[in-house]
C-alpha cells in the first residue's frame, strides 16, 4: 500500500524496542519523557528502514521558525533555552487562521496523573482555538503498553493514538504499519508548508516518524544528548563540604564516606543508566542504537567490554552498601528518597531538574539540585552515545476521514507553536485567569491549572526541542548548558536517527538483558552470567540479526553524520 | 411411574434434594450420591422443581460462560503463529494466522526459563501447603474455643481485615517493616547492630511470599472451618464431657472429625490449583529478587504474552499449565475417594 518508492527500494520501517520499564520510570519521575525509542514496521512481512534518497521523497521540507529567538540557542545537539518571560501583550501569533473545521477526534494517549474531565475550560479553549472536537481517552502511562496491544488488536481504534517509542515492543511496530494512516500526502515535501509550525520541526525528528516506508508519525522532537542526568543534592554537598567526585573510583570512595545508614542516608540510588554513560556504553534507549560499526564489523552494546565494566562498577556500589536499600528492592519512588535527603545522588530525566526545584522551593528555600558532568572511566572526558532525536509519536487511524486527518494536523500545528506565541501560552499554561495568573509578570498556574493543564496536548505536535523556564531562569540555563557540555562528547552510533523494524523472529531476542543487568548489579548473578547470556544470544539469532543490520547499513547507509 | 408412586418419590426427591443441596453447596455444585435416584424424574419435572435454584445460579453460569468457557476457544492460538494485527480485529486474525502445529510447545519445553518457573511454582506450592494450609484450621479452633461473643467478633474482624488489603499495600507494609531501610533494620542500626534486609534475598524469598500470604489470607481462610464447626452439635461435647473426655480428647474425637470432610475438600481444591501460587504478589516483587527466585508459571505467561507480545507462546504455556492442573485435580480427587472422603465430585 505504499505508493512511494520507499517501500519498494528498501524494506521500510524500523524496529523498535525497548527502553523498557527503566526508561518509562525515568519518564515518570521526570514528568515528561524526552526519551527516545522507536518502532515501526511494516506492513506485510517487510522490515527494515527508510533512509537516504527514499526518505527524502517522503520527508517534509524544513522551514525554520523565526517567531522568537531563543536566549540560549541550540548547540551540540542541546535543546534551545528560553529564560525570559514574554509580556502577554507582545505575544506573537503562530497560527493566524484557524485551520480546523471542527471534526470530532477520539485521541488515546498515555497520562502520568489523573485525567481531568473532558469538558474543562482548558480543553474547551484548545479545541475552539485549533478547530477540533477532541474526546480524550487517557490511559495510565505506566501500563500503557499493556493497553496498547489490546486496543490495536480491536476493530475500534481511536482516531488518533499516541505511542511512546519505548512501548514499541513485540508486534506493536507491525501494528503501527497495519493500522495507521500515511500522512505523506498531507506533509511530504512542500505540502507541510500549509502547517508552518510542523514545517519547523527538525528533519531528523521527522525521519524518525517514517514507519513502514511511510510518514505515519508526528514526532515529539528531543535533544539527542542523553536525557538521563546524574543529579546530586547541592545543598547537602555544600553543607557537608563534599568535593564533587570526578571519576568512578573517586565516586565509590566518596560514597563510602557519605553513607550513614544509621542516620538513614545513603550516598546514591540506582545509577545504572549513568554508569552506562560514564563507561561509554552504546545507548540503550532504542534497539537500533545498540549496534555500532567498529573496524568494519557491527558490534552490539552487550558484547562490549564497556558494558561489562559499567555493570561491574554499579555492582561494586551495591556491594559496598552505599545504595539506598529501597533501590535494591526496586520499591518506592527514587525521587522522593532524593528530596527527603535519604539518597544524595540519583539519576533521572533532565526535566526533573526544573519540576522538583519548583516544587521544593515552595517548602524549603535552601533545596538545591546540582548535576554531575558525566566523567569518563578514568576521570577524563567521557564518550557518550546519542539517544534518538524523537521518542514519542502520534498516529492517525487508517479509518479516519480525510477531513479528520486534516483537522488533526491543524491541532498538531497549533500545539507545535513555539515559545513566545499566544498559542504556546494557551497550550502550555491554559486559560488566563482560570488556569494561570500573572505574578510579577510571570505566568503562574493555579490549582485548577495544575490539575488540568498537563499531559494531554503535550504529544499532539511539538516544536523543536526546547527548555523554557522563565520562572527559574538559572535552571533553564543550567539544563541547556549541561546538554551543551555533554553534547560535545556525544557521538552518534551507526543507526542513529533511523526508525528500524526488526524481523519478527528477532524482536524478543534481547528482552531479558535488562532484567539480567539488574540481577548482576544487585549481586544476584555474576558478570560471567552476562557473558554466557551473550553467547546464548549470538547462537539464538544475535549473529543473524547482526548480518541483517549489516545488510541494512550497506543498503541504506547511515543517517548519522 | 405409577400415579400413586409419584407423590412419594417426589417427596422423597425433595428430601434428597435437601441433602444434595447441602452437599452441593459444600462441594461446588456436583451431584451427590442420590443423584441417580433423582434422575428417575423426567428432565422437565426436575427443571420445574428446581427452577428457583436454577434461576439463582444463572448469573454465575453466565459469568462462567463469558469469562471461562468462551475464552477456552482462544487456546487455538497456541497452535498458531498468531498475529492479532493481521486483520481488522484480533478475533478475525485468529482465522488468518498460520498454523504451526506443536512448534510453540517444542520451544517451551526447550526453554530452561520455563522449567525454572515450573520448579519455583512447585517449591512455592509445597511451602504454602505445609506452612500456610494448617494455619486457618488452627486459628478456627482457637476462635471456636473463645466463648465470649464480643471478644470473638473483635478477634475475627482483626483476622479478616488484611484480606481486604491489596497486594501493593501488603508488599509495601512488609517493605517498610522488613526492608533494608525498614523499621526493624533502622532500629537495629540505632542500637549498634548491622541492619538486615529480608526483602531482597532470593534465598528466603519463598518464605517471605508464604509469610505475606499467611498474614493477608489466613484469617479469611478460617470462615469455612468455622462454618463447619458451628454445625457440630453441643450435645456431643456435653456427652463426651460427661463421659470424662478432656479438652484434647474432645478436640481429637469430635472437632477434628467434624472438620475432616472440609479439610479434604479444600486440600483437593488446593492441589488442583497447585500451579497457581500467586501472580500479582510475585509480579510486584519481581524486581526485588529477580526472576530467578520469583518467576512462576503465571508470571512466565505474563512476561511472554503481555510484555513480549508473544501471544501464541504464552497461550501454549498457559495450556500446559491447564492440562497439568486438570491432571492434579483428578488425582487429588481420586486420593480423597480412596481415603473415604467425598472430594470435589463423585461419579
Amino acid at each position: 500500500m505504499t505508493p512511494n518508492a520507499a517501500s519498494a527500494s528498501s524494506g521500510p520501517s524500523r524496529r523498535s524496542f525497548l527502553a523498557s520499564t527503566a526508561v518509562a520510570t525515568a519518564a515518570v519521575a521526570g514528568g515528561m519523557p524526552l526519551l527516545a525509542a522507536c518502532g515501526g514496521g511494516q506492513e506485510g512481512n517487510q522490515d527494515g528502514t527508510t533512509s537516504g534518497k527514499a526518505a527524502e521523497k517522503i520527508l517534509p521540507t524544513f522551514v525554520a521558525s523565526s517567531v522568537i529567538v531563543p536566549d540560549l540557542p541550540s548547540k551540540n545537539g542541546s535543546s534551545a533555552g528560553f529564560t525570559k518571560a514574554i509580556d502577554l501583550n507582545s505575544l506573537k501569533t503562530a497560527v493566524p487562521k484557524k485551520l480546523g473545521s471542527g471534526s470530532s477526534l477520539k485521541i488515546m494517549a498515555p497520562m502520568w496523573g489523573s485525567p481531568p474531565s473532558n469538558d474543562n475550560p482548558y480543553y474547551t479553549a484548545m479545541n475552539e482555538a485549533a478547530g477540533v472536537k477532541v474526546t480524550w481517552q487517557n490511559q495510565d502511562g505506566n501500563t500503557y503498553d499493556e493497553k496498547l496491544g489490546a486496543v490495536l488488536a480491536s476493530s475500534d481504534i481511536p482516531d488518533v493514538v499516541v505511542v511512546p517509542g519505548w512501548n514499541l515492543n513485540g508486534k506493536i511496530p507491525s501494528a503501527v504499519n497495519a493500522k495507521f494512516a500515511d500522512l505523506g500526502p498531507y506533509l511530504s515535501g512542500d505540502k507541510v508548508k500549509a502547517y508552518p509550525n510542523l514545517a519547523a520541526v527538525p528533519t531528523d525528528a521527522w525521519q524518525r516518524g517514517i514507519f513502514g516506508g511511510q510518514l505515519r508519525g508526528i514526532p515529539m522532537p528531543a535533544s539527542y544528548v542523553p536525557n538521563i542526568v546524574p543529579f546530586y543534592r547541592k545543598d547537602i554537598f555544600d553543607a557537608k563540604g563534599y568535593e564533587l567526585p570526578a571519576s568512578p573510583d573517586e565516586f565509590l570512595a566518596w560514597a563510602k564516606e557519605a553513607t550513614n545508614a544509621k542516620g538513614k542516608v545513603w550516598a546514591c540510588d540506582d545509577l545504572k543508566w549513568s554508569a552506562f554513560n560514564i563507561y561509554g556504553v552504546l545507548n540503550g534507549s532504542d534497539k537500533a542504537l545498540w549496534w555500532d560499526l567498529r573496524d568494519g564489523k557491527l558490534v552490539n552494546r552487550i558484547e562490549t567490554d564497556e558494558y561489562l565494566e559499567a555493570l561491574e562498577w554499579m555492582r561494586k556500589l551495591y556491594a559496598a552498601d552505599v545504595v539506598h536499600p529501597d533501590a535494591k528492592a526496586v520499591k518506592g519512588d527514587a525521587s522522593n528518597r532524593f528530596t527527603a535527603g535519604q539518597s544524595l545522588v540519583f539519576n533521572g530525566d533532565i526535566s526533573y531538574w526544573y519540576s522538583t526545584t519548583a516544587e521544593q522551593n515552595i517548602q524549603k528555600s535552601d533545596f538545591e539540585i546540582g548535576a554531575f558532568d558525566i566523567f569518563g572511566p578514568d576521570g577524563g572526558d567521557p564518550t557518550i552515545y546519542a539517544t534518538q532525536p524523537a521518542g514519542i509519536f502520534t498516529f492517525v487511524s487508517k479509518k479516519a476521514s480525510k477531513q479528520q486527518i486534516k483537522d488533526f494536523l491543524a491541532l498538531a500545528n497549533y500545539c507545535a507553536s513555539p515559545y513566545g506565541t499566544k498559542e504556546y501560552m494557551l497550550t502550555v499554561y491554559g486559560v488566563e485567569g482560570t488556569d494561570y495568573t500573572l505574578k510579577d509578570g510571570m505566568p503562574t498556574k493555579t490549582t485548577k491549572g495544575n490539575n488540568e493543564v498537563f499531559g494531554a496536548y503535550d504529544y499532539t505536535g511539538d516544536p523543536a526541542s526546547y527548555l523554557a523556564h522563565p520562572d527559574l531562569p538559572e535552571i533553564a540555563k543550567a539544563q541547556v548548558e549541561w546538554q551543551q557540555r555533554m553534547g560535545a562528547f556525544t557521538k552518534k552510533s551507526s543507526f542513529y536517527g533511523l526508525t528500524i523494524t526488526e524481523p519478527n523472529r528477532y524482536t524478543n531476542l534481547a528482552n531479558d538483558f535488562e532484567q539480567l543487568e539488574d540481577d548482576v548489579v544487585r549481586g544476584r548473578k555474576k558478570i560471567s552470567d552476562v557473558q554466557q547470556a551473550v553467547s546464548d544470544w549470538k547462537a539464538k539469532g544475535g549473529d543473524g540479526l547482526r548480518d541483517w543490520y549489516k545488510k541494512l547499513l550497506d543498503d541504506n547507509g547511515s543517517a548519522a553524520n | 411411574m405409577s400415579h400413586s408412586t409419584v407423590p412419594r418419590s417426589r417427596a422423597e426427591a425433595k428430601k434428597t434434594d435437601e441433602k444434595t443441596g447441602k452437599k452441593a453447596s459444600a462441594s461446588g455444585g456436583a451431584a451427590g450420591p442420590q443423584g441417580k435416584r433423582a434422575g428417575k424424574l423426567s428432565l422437565r419435572l426436575r427443571f420445574r422443581r428446581d427452577r428457583t435454584l436454577i434461576l439463582m445460579t444463572l448469573p454465575a453460569v453466565a459469568l462462567l460462560l463469558v469469562f471461562n468457557y468462551i475464552p477456552i476457544f482462544g487456546n487455538v492460538v497456541a497452535f498458531q503463529d498468531y498475529d492479532p494485527y493481521l486483520s481488522d480485529n484480533g478475533f478475525v486474525a485468529m482465522f488468518e494466522s498460520p498454523w504451526i502445529g506443536l512448534e510453540n510447545f517444542e520451544r517451551i519445553f526447550q526453554d530452561s526459563a520455563f522449567w525454572h518457573a515450573v520448579q519455583n511454582t512447585f517449591v512455592l506450592f509445597t511451602l504454602q501447603l505445609v506452612l500456610f494450609f494448617p494455619i486457618p484450621i488452627l486459628l478456627a479452633l482457637v476462635i471456636n474455643s473463645v466463648i465470649r461473643p464480643r471478644v470473638r467478633a473483635v478477634a475475627q474482624a482483626i483476622m479478616y481485615l488484611p484480606h481486604f488489603f491489596s497486594w501493593v499495600l501488603v508488599v509495601t507494609v512488609f517493605q517498610q517493616i522488613f526492608g533494608g531501610a525498614g523499621i526493624i533494620a533502622q532500629t537495629l542500626r540505632q542500637h549498634g547492630y548491622d541492619g538486615f534486609d529480608l526483602m531482597t534475598d532470593p534465598g528466603i524469598f519463598k518464605f517471605l511470599v508464604t509469610a505475606e500470604g499467611v498474614w493477608k489470607d489466613a484469617g479469611w481462610g478460617i470462615i469455612v472451618f468455622l462454618a463447619a464447626l458451628s454445625a457440630v452439635s453441643n450435645d456431643l461435647y456435653e456427652a463426651a464431657a460427661m463421659d470424662g473426655a478432656g479438652r484434647w480428647r474432645r478436640m481429637w474425637h469430635i472437632t477434628l472429625p467434624a472438620l475432616r470432610p472440609v479439610i479434604a475438600l479444600l486440600l483437593v481444591l488446593r492441589v488442583g490449583d497447585a500451579l497457581t501460587v500467586g501472580f500479582e504478589q510475585l509480579l510486584l516483587q519481581r524486581d526485588s529478587v529477580g526472576p530467578g527466585a520469583s518467576e512462576v508459571l503465571d508470571t512466565y505467561v505474563w512476561w511472554n504474552g503481555i510484555r513480549n507480545q508473544d501471544f501464541s507462546y504464552a497461550a501454549a504455556a498457559g495450556l500446559v499449565k491447564g492440562v497439568v492442573g486438570l491432571a492434579l485435580v483428578l488425582t487429588a480427587n481420586k486420593v480423597a475417594h480412596l481415603m473415604g472422603e467425598q472430594g470435589v465430585y463423585k461419579k
